[in-house]
């Protein structure tokens, strides 16, 4: 610890702070553009001088460390005199038009040139003319003219994200951020230069001109669109949202996003959006058609019993919804067949799950089946700084594809479809092969040619590394027991294992007492196939196009006499519904979304709900009324009351199962991998549509060639006389012989099809003329 | 008796007296009374010499207006047609007239000068959905008769 003063207060800072984080920890607030905690020091805008004591000049705050005995002041004429210079030469070319720009009132340069700066400009020559509202890609905008130069953005995708997508152009008072090439910035991380931009250079192009800082609210919220769960502040504005930000949280997170969670808001507002009640298909008003669902629940338990309504909980619901519908299903209904919604059918123990802080205590990471990037890629910046501060951090990718990029240089396995927990067991075997828990694990042989050098830095990375962390996607649900093998190996060192699948709220919807397990659906989708569930009612789910086995559900979905459907959308198929009411979707309630963390995150309304979409608790409420009976929402459950904002801790106590042998690889046919691509998980927005890819799937080099795909086409993926239709890019990333579907986009529902071995045909593109 | 007769000649003398008097009151609304050019009534939007509105929808009035009498909706100027100088504008302009307390805060923060109070002061409807001046409204100021 360092000892320093800063006007007048002493503090003990650890030595290599810098003299701005020192005084914000004291409360003293330095004015500063260019610096910004994530991205270092840098020292460009020169608004941050002080004055030291023993030092012969103002010195930046921002880029010198604190040492012991030093004596700063953040005031005083010498350093004032310095800020009114330094605001002076920031304001000879920026134009006057805070009244038409979309900071003013949260505008960094206007609060220090009124705090700080000159009453008026000396400088009578002309301003420099450069472009305004130029676009950098879809969604931001910049005005070279308002730039101060602080080189935030820049720095921010060059070395925060590692695309180095913008740059500085230009000389002296000609310098301008510009994209490299003048081509669209395609990074996916774009919007987050617009919380960074300090002043109004860089804008949100769907926000532009929206509104003004002081006729909004911002809600605190939260980011549904994946099981990450960024801290978000909502703006609504006339009912609507109007724009997210990021939301910092000292000590845990930067409130960086995604473009899909940044800019993915305008769903609530969608064409497609369920906004009214439908009843046999046909529109009806609300409480008609909430009054015909309350009568069939109250035949269907008179006349089967109430174990023969089931309930699916899904989408993106809080807690609390799941809760109240639990209490109805279990007390108003009596039923026990309860399921979540799942597309995945792997399944991770509370014992295991980690917290961001662990990657960033990690020295080594594995990502199991998950690209972070596609998937969560939120997740995927923590994983570059823990790199970019151990840089012999050891990270492992075990996937049936590579997921190494540029960004993030990944040691990647490649296995065969399903084959991931094998081939670690295999690691495990290579060190640890006597340990009784990795015997219980079994012999299961791999198939996939892998290098033994690999195999065996992959083995070190799992048990010899000090605190482990994985990433999992859960595709393979075996791996559940490795994973238990593996934590149980390691003993007191720490592992630690991040769940990537959705729904994002899936930990609170267990939490409130819903089976987690795909099991418990399977169970319920194969007693509906048998004629046992009368009434199936899905909450916020697309079971066709999430269910591992579109199959069955079909099956299902034939044999029950009445299907009720809540949610923001409809249901594929919607035809086949008996009754469809509409949700107040995140944003519009109030409640509580558990992420991939475990972690409790509150997020507040900031709009009403459309047309007739309500709560659920409106629903079971009535429905309650229908079954005579009244439904009381207070109840002695309190999610919060263990500890803190994480989910209390269990002991591990799952069994280790031996492994199944993988499927046996088929010459001639190709192999379906299947991943979640978050900029298509289902949910419409306008905004995004031009971000989102033509051809989605992905096909490697020579495959191509042999199929005849120059760069695009159109393929026919078929198994078992199901088959699906798929526009495809040609990925030199992607291995020879596999084929790549996102997993959940409606118009090619890989689920059809199922994973493991394919036919592959290409086919012609129709053009219309 | 003779009282009653004297305060009647007195009260008379003061009412003949007036008679010749020059008037304070005027037969509204046959003739009306001059304003200062100064005078705070109804609002107006000005335009440029070019025809373009000054208003680009920063909703300050909005801001400052105490009675919350303003609403300001902004937006981008559809196309290449600008409607105001500048790319932003003001898609709606609704003053609430029963609600304004014609302080002329609003002209008194206007960055541009275009909200501008008029001396127009007869401000009367049947309805309170017509003691909202719209956008349209307000771009063709009325003028006394």
């Amino acid at each position: 610890m360092v000892k320093l003063t800063i006007d007048d207060q002493e503090i003990a800072v650890p030595s290599g702070t810098l003299v701005v984080d020192a005084a914000a920890k004291m409360g003293i607030e330095v004015p500063v553009y260019c610096y910004h905690q994530a991205l270092g020091p840098l020292g460009a805008c020169r608004m941050c001088l002080v004055q030291i004591e023993k030092m012969p000049k103002l010195q930046t705050a921002c880029t010198t460390p604190v040492a012991e005995g030093m004596v700063v002041h953040t005031g005083g004429p010498a350093v004032e005199k310095a800020r009114n210079g330094v605001l002076e030469f920031l304001l000879i070319n920026h134009p006057l038009d805070c009244p038409v720009c979309d900071k003013g009132g949260e505008c960094f340069l206007q609060d220090y040139a009124f705090r700080y700066g000159p009453s008026a400009g000396r400088f009578e020559e002309p301003k420099i003319q450069k472009l305004k509202d130029a676009p950098i890609n879809e969604f931001v905008l910049i005005d070279q003219e308002r730039c101060v130069l602080c080189q935030r953005c820049v720095r921010f995708m060059e070395e925060y994200v590692g695309e180095p997508q913008l740059m500085l152009e230009g000389r002296g008072v000609e310098t301008v951020v510009t994209t490299v090439d003048h081509q669209p910035a395609t990074s996916q991380f774009t919007g987050n230069i617009i919380d960074l931009c300090p002043v109004g250079a860089l804008l949100s192009k769907p926000y532009l001109h929206k509104a003004r800082p002081w006729n909004i609210e911002r809600q605190e919220s939260v980011c549904t669109m994946c099981p990450v769960g960024c801290t978000t502040l909502a703006t609504g504005r006339d009912g609507r949202i109007v724009r997210i930000e990021g939301r910092p949280i000292p000590e845990r997170s930067w409130g960086w996003l995604c473009d899909r969670g940044r800019f993915g808001y305008d769903y609530a507002i969608d064409p497609t959006r369920v906004t009214g009640s439908f009843l046999e298909g046909q529109p009806e008003a609300a409480a008609r058609t909430t009054r015909r669902v309350g009568q069939w629940f109250t035949e269907v338990i008179a006349e089967h019993g109430p174990n023969s309504v089931a309930f699916v909980m899904g989408g993106m619901h809080t807690m609390e919804e799941a809760r109240q519908l639990q209490r109805f299903a279990t007390r108003a209904v009596g039923t026990s067949r309860l399921a979540i919604s799942r597309d995945v059918p792997g399944y991770l123990p509370r014992a295991l799950n980690g917290t961001f802080q662990d990657i960033e205590s990690s020295d080594a990471i594995v990502l199991v089946g998950v690209d972070p990037y596609e998937a969560i890629p939120v997740v995927h910046l923590r994983l570059r700084e823990r790199q970019k501060a151990l840089p012999g951090m050891r990270l492992y990718g075990v996937a049936p594809r590579s997921l190494t990029r540029d960004t993030l240089p990944v040691n990647s396995l490649l296995t065969h479809v399903g084959e991931e927990a094998a081939l670690l067991a295999a690691a495990l075997r290579l060190a640890a092969g006597d340990h009784p828990a990795v015997r219980a694990l079994g012999e299961a042989a791999v198939a996939s040619h892998i290098d033994q050098e690999q195999l065996t830095g992959l083995s070190a990375a799992l048990l010899e590394s000090e605190q482990l962390t994985l990433l999992w996607d859960g595709q393979e649900p075996e791996v559940e027991s490795v994973l238990v093998a593996l934590a149980t190996v390691r003993g007191d060192k720490p592992t630690r294992v991040l769940p990537t699948w959705g729904p994002s709220n899936w930990r609170g919807f267990e939490l409130a007492g819903f089976p987690a397990r795909i099991e418990a659906l399977t169970e319920v989708l194969e007693d509906a196939k048998a004629g046992k569930i009368q009434m199936l009612v899905l909450w916020g789910c697309d079971l066709l196009r999430e269910y591992p086995d579109q199959q069955l559900v079909r099956d299902a979905y034939a044999k029950v006499p009445f299907l009720v459907a809540e949610g923001l959308f409809p249901p594929s198929e919607a035809e086949r519904f008996h009754a469809i009411v509409p949700q107040a979707g995140p944003g519009e309630v109030m409640g509580t979304y558990v992420n991939m963390e475990a972690r409790l995150q509150i997020a507040n309304p900031s709009v009403q709900p459309p047309g007739q979409a309500r709560p659920t608790k409106t629903y079971v409420t009535a429905w309650a009324h229908a079954l005579n009976q009244t439904f009381r929402d207070e109840e002695d459950w309190d999610p919060y009351d263990e500890s803190g904002d994480l989910l209390p801790m269990q002991p591990l106590e799952q069994a280790i199962k031996p492994l199944t042998a993988a499927l046996a690889v088929k010459e001639g046919q190709f192999e379906l991998v299947t991943g979640v691509l978050v900029i298509e998980n289902g949910i419409p927005s306008a905004i995004l549509k031009p971000r989102k890819p033509e051809y989605p799937g992905r096909i490697s080099v020579p495959d191509a060639e042999a199929l005849g795909i120059a760069d695009y086409g159109v393929v026919r993926i078929s198994k078992n006389d199901h088959e699906i239709e798929v526009p495809v890019s040609v990925d030199p990333a992607m291995t020879p012989g596999r084929v790549y579907v996102p997993l959940g986009m409606a118009s090619m529902p890989v689920n059809a099809v199922g994973t493991g071995w394919v036919e592959v045909i290409r086919l012609e593109e129709v053009h219309s003329a | 008796m003779l009282d009653g007769v004297k305060s009647l000649a007195k009260g008379m003398g003061t009412t003949l007296k007036a008679l010749a008097e020059p008037r304070d009151t005027y037969p509204y609304p046959e003739k009306r009374r001059e304003y200062s050019p100064r005078f705070r009534g109804k609002h107006m939007l000005a335009k440029d010499e070019e025809g373009h509105e000054l208003c680009v929808g920063c909703g300050l009035c909005e801001a400052v207006c105490p009675a919350h009498a303003i609403r300001v909706v902004a937006a981008e100027a559809p196309g290449d047609e600008p409607v105001s100088w500048t790319s932003r504008y003001a898609v709606d302009y609704e003053v609430d007239l029963i609600r304004c307390i014609f302080c002329g805060m609003c002209e008194e923060a206007c960055p541009t000068n275009a909200v501008r109070l008029t001396p127009f002061n007869e401000l009367a409807a049947y309805s309170r959905e017509d003691m909202i001046a719209d956008k349209e409204e307000l771009l063709r100021p009325a003028i006394r008769k």
